[in-house]
């Protein structure tokens, strides 16, 4: 059992272009994390995410290489740069797969980071169990618009 | 939320050579210091002191039998620190879920 990182791979039947502006771009943050932020997808760019309920957590972008890798750390003490040891750290590889992009997630920095931020969690997985119910609506949307691009 | 108390608790299973020491003494409970140590390329000394972190955080309990102490996992106190890292697995499957959704919409567009 591992307990100090989060690993996980899904398929997209996407570019990887398109997946790398998902991933990085705060219009597109703002849907799939709830949170409004200020970002660009450049290294050292650095904010905060700010959910409706007022929750605010600083981010960091490490890496930003479209469309092929975007790193970020976050969870780091407001007004501290963020390092190994004081925030965690998520690496999006963006690997293409036939016609489409195998985005592959890694979370690390639980270890050092203590894990009050598991806790952070699990508080924003009740956020989420709404949004998860209206996601299949979206794409049933999506599907009815058909294919092209 | 006991921040303090949670940190140790966590620096103490991110060590490998302890999570090996919690897999044995799951796999059989009771074992002492000197048994676990048989199971691993560490000294018995090394493995007390791992057992020490592992007690002071509740994650094992220490029994005295004769000369020798017994170490037993605390399963409430393991299962409490699998918890919170699924949560935050999940938290990223959900939202991995909604990249998904969102770049094949993208994509899909005219």
């Amino acid at each position: 059992m591992e307990y100090a990182s989060i690993e996980r791979e899904i398929h997209i039947d996407a570019s990887p272009e398109v997946v790398f502006d998902v991933v990085s771009r705060p219009e597109h943050i703002r849907e799939w994390w709830d949170a409004e932020t200020a970002i660009e997808p450049e290294p050292g760019s650095t904010g905060q995410l700010v959910w409706e309920d007022g929750m605010t957590v600083p981010i960091t972008v490490v890496a930003a290489d479209p469309p092929r890798n975007f790193t970020f750390r976050w969870t780091q003490p407001e007004g501290e740069s963020a390092t190994e040891g004081n925030s965690l750290l998520v690496t999006f590889e963006l690997v293409p797969s036939g016609s489409g992009t195998t985005l592959k997630m890694t979370e690390t920095g639980f270890r050092e980071r203590g894990w009050e931020i598991a806790a952070l969690e699990e508080q924003y997985r009740e956020h989420v169990t709404g949004w998860d119910l209206f996601v299949p609506r979206i794409k049933e949307r999506a599907e009815q618009v058909g294919t092209g691009r | 939320m006991t921040t303090a108390t949670d940190d140790e608790l966590w620096s103490a299973i991110g060590d490998p050579t302890r999570r090996r020491l919690l897999d044995l003494l799951l796999e059989s409970p009771a074992r002492t210091a000197t048994a676990l140590s048989d199971r691993l390329p560490v000294t018995r000394q090394a493995v007390s002191k791992h057992l020490g972190v592992l007690d002071r955080v509740g994650l094992v309990e220490a029994t005295e039998v004769g000369r020798e102490k017994r170490y037993r996992v605390d399963q409430a106190q393991l299962e409490r620190a699998a918890a919170q890292l699924q949560a935050a697995g999940e938290a990223w499957d959900a939202r991995l879920r909604r990249i998904k959704k969102i770049a094949e919409a993208i994509e899909r567009q005219p």
